[in-house]
């Protein structure tokens, strides 16, 4: 294929490789006159930008010459250093020089171009070329066997390769080798080509047949076999290609024959080696396979001799051609479309008038057809390189798969004695190690139920006190005596009150009624008249230093008002929260707080209140009704919501202390509700810590994925992106409910959030290869898809554990997507029914299902997991849609996980390997079985029912073979899904729009037209929301067609 | 990173010649893999097993790549060869057959991609000829044909699909309104171009050209959306260079390169994780790395993986800086 075209009787040299972009220098050539007998002549260089699709070739500077050229190349020398950045360009001059242009220069339109010039030469100089690998060497070759090698970092005085050949005749080419860089061969029209060993700077081998047939016209080394050559004849009589290899120089090694006059030019492929290009005077390029002399390829090309031809060292599909005929063309050797070529030369005449209408006669021209080529015509197909060229066949590459895992070919050979195994290796990727450990050690947890342990190494471990503090009270949720341990840890230990009261006591009484034996002991007796603390021993482990060790702990909890210690309201709140009604009552009447006393010795029961009411008429009364009343009247909605949220851990252990267990749980919602919306960050974080406390999941992760937050903005790709901190969290707490409220009390709702985090969890076990663990918390999560799940489309014979996970990652990858509108009911819906409720915000949120295994539960196990959409229940009694009875049968076929613990993997259940799968591709087509509660089609879209009932019947009426008629009958029944669906009014305004054309068509009779904008509607709309119907319309418009009514 | 790259299966394709592409199905049950010897074969690797299943016979030339299609449609797989043609294979009760042929191009079919299922069964077809077909599956044993002509001149050697997902849909998208499913993918070709297409009012149109390699693109890459506002995609090429090229703008109108690495021989093929969040490279001399990108936005090569089997990484921190 023609890409580029330059209108120049010109020679040319590529840019070296390393040249980008690529240029194409010219030369006018010598030895050629045009009509005008003008001996002026120019270099000029042109960009290759094959972006741009028209033929011209950009020009990017020009030089005027006094001679005309015979030889140009082109040399990297310089271009890694400062000194020439597009490198050297070295010309042949018809007067015998040797001419070095700096195409910068050249490029930049300065006038000092030429770099320096030789005339060393006696004659033209005809062959040039530079060493592969000394840049800075150039051979040159004229008349009379002069050959010079020349340095270009030191131009002055080149070297010859030995003594000149005799007898003296004139040189045509000139090649360096392309392994041994000392090694140069040359050629003469004679047809004796002479190899130099410029080490030895001597001839050491002459190669010819002795035919005297040969008229060298070209010389080109193997690029890989270092002993081979080939030499071309300009030779009408033997227009051959003679393939060379030094080691047998007596002959040929393989003649290649095909071109019918002289070969003027060829090039061989430093890209390919199988690759060899010819021109001749037969007007043919040909590309050869030098070491099987087959013609691997024809170039469609000119009318006239091409004289010189070129591969782009850069591009190796590139190739320049000069022709006689004045243009240098560039091609592709890979062929592809020349009409597109005639098109764009079509348009370019065309534009060539400057608009449509060149003549103004107010009629734009005709489009231009291209006449024919007069020469034999490219064929409009021409057929590619026999052999694909080594450059585009990919020896290597690794992919990665579902799982984790990379698929790496394996083309070399294991040792390079033997011939080439080709392998394929499958590799897991594991690039989360310390993820996977975590992961399976709260695996191991949950299957072996040891909580306590796992708590108490997260306590250890804790970096901050927060977080040792969140693992105290998930851990309290494995002990038996729940709150009192909760108690514990927020600061109000039964028994440490009790002594405290005591001490009080002990000091009022000395304080009140004077000194008192209490039989404690004289050192006690003396200790409480110096009016200190009391140190009441060993056996009562009760001291200042503990004290100091609970406010640590409170302060740790992160409250800095705790103050409750040391005054009497405060001993009597302790009381009263561990339920000390005795000792409450005491400090009461201590206090002179006599009413408070009765009242709470009221509650305190009958025995109580006989004593408290002893004590009432020589005490007085006092405050803290709140909390009294509350005790009393056991209503606790009132402190909860008006207490103070710096001292919040009050109401709780009262609600720890009194609730009734129905109530427990909603009480520490409130104040962690209180909590969480303050405006101290501190409490906020608190309030996870009441939503432990009242088992609340959900609230617990929403609180816990906010602070997170706080840190962490969106995760960039390539970060583990949900915590495993929180997932180990969320998981324990989650047990620990379903352990307490075993017995079917308050469940637990599961959320969108908590889904989204066991998702993502679960997705990025997967892609760590952690398939069965992913598995058992995807269970977990895609029971809960909400009520208008649809079936997902499962080829049988697939693992189910595989498919699942992989679900996973499909949902997380659709999860932030919104999706609205009927979809193709293959697996996106999870994440569309999700993202729908999300957007729909609270006051329309309809909690889904409980959980009551939280994610222990077996897959399938959840009735929530199969509601059938009305369209695959149609289109499962559609005997010929077996396929979307899978997921149902495939769900159920489930086996209930053995004692429902999530490390069970699910993977085991695999079909075999080449089961059928059915035709998933058939369409929804559905044939209702009952057209109950049908609303009707809108009034406006009624005409497609008609339309396309009336075309049915006509067709009915007119066909003849029962066949037909069936097919007819069949597809008035399944358009049936097609007016459910204009019923419903899901159908895109495009594709309604599009209906309305095909009906109009229809009533046109124009049923070609019809069948257009039928394939335009499939082509453009999403194939899930057409394929019910659209094939049926399809069928109906082509037998509407067929039998022309 | 602690990183590990294990063999878990080697499977002997028994192939006659070079193998160019091997696929593991959406599953990662499966293995098709083609070859110079003309046939594209597919294996069942469950359990480290390689059990052939298919030996495909149908193309008359060397045979570039394979892509399997998604399950929902069955078990269908892709084949592009030197032959100038695509052939889509389908199994049907167990046995693999042609579905499709499509010879529609004048040169080698160099590239397969198949479209994200919500799309239906779509497949790009890049080819030397420099075009690049679009064959819609439409029922019945119908395909309609969309070709975009001189996509990239000399020819187009990869293509790939954007993700179905708008990025950033979730943050953008006014509620209620459907989601801006636009067709798009990505090409690569021998005019150094990457370039981006998009689907409008049923026709395909140039959306971008990326300039940055100084020669043949030979891959690229979208990768897997993860739900973030941002597309990236991956090119690499002849010259050794791999970009990362990213378009965080949500109109898709502006694309920024980065350079991952520049790799001393040609790079091949570059592969996305399913994750979307490490890129497998494959170079020249059989070399395959893995990258990474930090948390501060740098890519990091994380191994080294030498037939299959992990190693500590040989390209340094100073490599890696240099442009």
């Amino acid at each position: 294929m023609k890409l580029k075209e330059i209108n120049r009787t010109a020679i040319q040299s590529w840019s070296p490789s390393q040249q980008h972009p690529i240029y194409l220098a010219t030369g006018t050539s010598a030895q050629q006159l045009d009509a005008s007998f003008s001996t002026n002549a120019c270099l000029e260089i042109f960009e290759l930008d094959l972006a741009d699709t028209s033929l011209d070739m950009k020009s990017c500077g020009t030089f005027s010459s006094s001679h005309r050229f015979h030889k140009l190349v082109w040399s990297p020398h310089g271009m890694d250093g400062a000194g020439h950045p597009n490198g050297v360009l070295i010309a042949g001059g018809e007067n015998g020089d040797v001419i070095l242009y700096d195409p910068a220069k050249i490029m930049a339109g300065d006038d000092d171009v030429i770099i320096t010039q030789s005339d060393k030469h006696t004659g033209p100089v005809r062959a040039l070329d530079v060493n592969p690998f000394q840049a800075n060497l150039v051979a040159s070759a004229g008349n009379e066997s002069e050959i010079y090698i020349w340095d270009l970092n030191n131009f002055g005085s080149p070297m010859t390769p030995g003594p000149k050949t005799q007898p003296l005749e004139d040189i045509s080419c000139v090649a360096w080798n392309r392994q041994v860089q000392h090694i140069l061969a040359s050629a003469s029209p004679s047809g004796r080509a002479s190899v130099w060993d410029l080490r030895k700077n001597d001839l050491i081998i002459k190669v010819s047949d002795h035919s005297n047939r040969m008229h060298c016209s070209g010389l080109a080394w193997n690029p890989e076999v270092a002993t081979q050559l080939v030499l071309s004849s300009e030779d009408d009589r033997m227009p051959v290609i003679q393939m060379w290899d030094l080691r047998f120089a007596t002959s040929p090694l393989k003649i290649l024959e095909n071109h019918t006059r002289g070969v003027l030019a060829m090039d061989w492929s430093l890209a390919d080696p199988e690759l060899l290009l010819s021109c001749g005077k037969d007007n043919r390029i040909l590309c050869w396979n030098p070491n099987t002399a087959e013609v691997l390829y024809e170039l469609p090309t000119s009318t006239q001799w091409c004289f010189d031809i070129k591969w782009c060292p850069r591009n190796p599909a590139v190739l320049s051609a000069a022709a006689f005929d004045g243009n240098i063309g560039i091609y592709s050797i890979m062929g592809g479309s020349s009409q597109a070529q005639n098109q764009r030369q079509a348009d370019q005449i065309t534009n060539s008038f400057g608009n449509m209408d060149p003549f103004g006669t107010g009629q734009a021209l005709p489009p231009l057809q291209m006449p024919q080529a007069p020469c034999p015509a490219p064929p409009a197909m021409v057929n590619p390189l026999k052999k694909p060229p080594k450059w585009i066949r990919r020896p290597v590459g690794a992919s990665f798969a579902f799982g984790g895992k990379l698929v790496t070919l394996d083309n070399a050979p294991s040792n390079p004695q033997q011939p080439a195994k080709h392998v394929v290796h499958v590799s897991q990727v594991v690039t989360e190690t310390a993820f996977l450990e975590r992961s399976d050690l709260l695996q191991a947890t949950l299957s072996n139920g040891n909580f306590v342990d796992f708590c108490q190494e997260k306590i250890a471990a804790a970096q901050d006190g927060f977080e040792r503090t969140v693992w105290s009270f998930l851990k309290v949720n494995f002990d038996s005596d729940v709150r009192g341990q909760y108690l514990d840890l927020l600061g109000y230990k039964k028994e440490e009150l009790a002594l405290k009261v005591l001490k009080k006591h002990l000091k009022f009484k000395m304080f009140v009624s004077g000194p008192v034996d209490l039989g404690l002991g004289e050192e006690l007796d003396q200790e409480l008249e110096e009016g200190e603390d009391v140190d009441l021993g060993d056996e009562e482990d009760f001291n200042l230093e503990e004290e100091e060790e609970e406010e640590i702990l409170l302060q740790e909890v992160g409250c800095t008002n705790w103050c409750l210690y040391l005054d009497v309201d405060g001993l009597i709140t302790q009381a009263l929260l561990t339920g000390d009604f005795e000792g409450a009552v005491d400090l009461c009447i201590l206090d002179n707080r006599m009413a408070d006393s009765i009242i709470l010795a009221i509650a305190g029961g009958s025995e109580l209140l006989e004593k408290t009411q002893k004590k009432y008429f020589s005490k007085t009364h006092t405050k803290l009704t709140k909390l009294i009343s509350a005790v009393v009247m056991k209503d606790w909605t009132d402190i909860l919501t008006s207490c103070d949220l710096a001292n919040w851990k009050e109401p709780l252990a009262a609600v720890m202390t009194y609730a009734r267990p129905d109530e427990f749980s909603a009480f520490c919602d409130l104040l962690g509700g209180r909590l969480e919306v303050s405006q101290d960050a501190v409490l906020q974080a608190q309030a996870s810590l009441c939503y432990i406390c009242a088992g609340n999941v959900e609230k617990v992760v929403s609180c816990w994925t906010r602070a997170q937050a706080g840190y962490s903005p969106p995760l960039p790709p390539g970060t583990s992106s949900p915590s495993l901190d929180l997932v180990e969290k969320v998981v324990v707490l989650r047990r620990a409910v379903e352990q307490a409220r075993r017995g079917g009390a308050a469940p637990t709702a599961s959320s969108v959030l908590l889904e989204e985090m066991m998702g993502q969890y679960a997705g990025l076990l997967a892609s760590q290869g952690s398939l069965a663990t992913a598995l058992a918390y995807l269970s977990g999560s895609t029971n809960q898809v909400g009520p208008a799940r649809r079936p997902e489309v499962q080829p049988r014979g697939l693992a189910q554990g595989c498919w699942r996970s992989r679900c996973v990652i499909e949902i997380n990858n659709l999860w932030r997507s919104v999706v609205v509108g009927p979809q193709n009911g293959w697996n996106d819906p999870p994440a569309l029914n999700r993202a729908g409720t999300k957007k729909k915000g609270l006051e329309n949120y309809t909690p889904p299902a409980p959980i009551t295994a939280p994610i222990m539960g077996p897959p399938g196990s959840d009735p929530q997991a199969q509601p059938m959409s009305p369209v695959s229940l149609q289109g499962s009694m559609d005997p010929g849609q077996g396929a979307f009875q899978g997921p149902f049968s495939g769900r159920q076929q489930l086996p209930p996980s053995s004692g429902g613990h999530p490390a069970m993997p699910q993977t085991s259940v695999e079909g075999p390997p080449g089961a059928p799968t059915g035709d998933h591709i058939q369409p929804m087509q559905s044939i209702p079985a009952e057209k109950i509660l049908k609303k009707p089609i809108p009034e406006e879209h009624v005409v497609l029912k008609t339309t396309f009932e009336g075309v049915i019947q006509k067709c009915l009426a007119v066909a003849s073979d029962p066949q037909t008629k069936r097919k007819l009958d069949d597809a008035s029944k399944r358009l049936e899904a097609l007016y459910d669906k204009l019923r419903e009014q899901s159908l895109s305004p495009a594709i309604v729009g599009g209906l309305h054309n095909i009906a109009r068509s229809i009533e046109s009779r124009a049923y070609t037209d019809g069948l257009n904008i039928h394939t335009h509607i499939v082509s453009s709309s999403n194939f899930s929301e057409t394929s019910a119907f659209m094939p049926v319309l399809k069928v109906v418009l082509t037998q509407a067609n067929k039998l022309g009514v | 990173t602690v990183m590990q790259v294990s063999v878990i299966n080697t499977v002997d394709t028994s192939h006659e010649d070079m193998i160019h592409d091997a696929q593991m199905d959406y599953y990662g049950t499966r293995l098709a893999t083609c070859s110079s010897d003309r046939t594209v074969k597919i294996f069942d690797v469950r359990n480290g097993g390689q059990i052939l299943v298919a030996d495909l016979r149908g193309h008359e030339g060397p045979v570039w790549q394979v892509a399997w299609a998604h399950p929902m449609y069955g078990n269908i797989l892709a084949s592009c060869s030197y032959d100038r043609k695509v052939i889509v294979w389908k199994e049907e009760n167990g046995s693999w057959d042609k579905m499709y042929e499509y010879t529609g191009h004048e040169s080698s079919m160099n590239s397969v991609c198949w479209g994200p299922y919500d799309f239906g069964l779509i497949l790009a077809c890049g080819s030397s000829d420099g075009a690049i077909s679009l064959l819609t599956f439409t029922g019945e044993q119908q395909w309609d044909v969309k070709k975009i002509s001189n996509a990239h001149t000399i020819g187009c050697n990869a293509v790939s699909w954007a993700p179905a997902v708008v990025p950033g849909s979730l943050v953008d998208q006014p509620s209620g309104q459907k989601p801006n499913y636009v067709k798009r993918f990505v090409s690569g070709g021998c005019d150094n171009l990457v370039k981006l297409w998009k689907e409008e009012d049923g026709q395909w149109k140039e959306d971008q050209k990326l300039e940055a390699h100084s020669d043949w693109v030979r891959d690229v890459g979208w990768a897997p959306s993860i739900g973030l506002p941002t597309s990236t995609i991956a090119s690499c090429s002849q010259d050794g260079r791999v970009f990362i090229w990213t378009c965080e703008d949500p109109t898709g109108n502006t694309w920024t390169p980065k350079l991952l690495h520049k790799f001393v021989d040609v790079v091949w093929h570059v592969s996305w994780s399913i994750t979307g969040n490490i890129l497998a490279v494959s170079g020249g001399d059989n070399k395959v790395t893995l990258w990474k990108e930090s948390m501060d936005g740098q890519w990091a090569c994380i191994s080294d993986v030498s037939k299959g089997q992990g190693a500590v990484s040989s390209i340094t921190d100073t490599q890696q800086s240099e442009q």
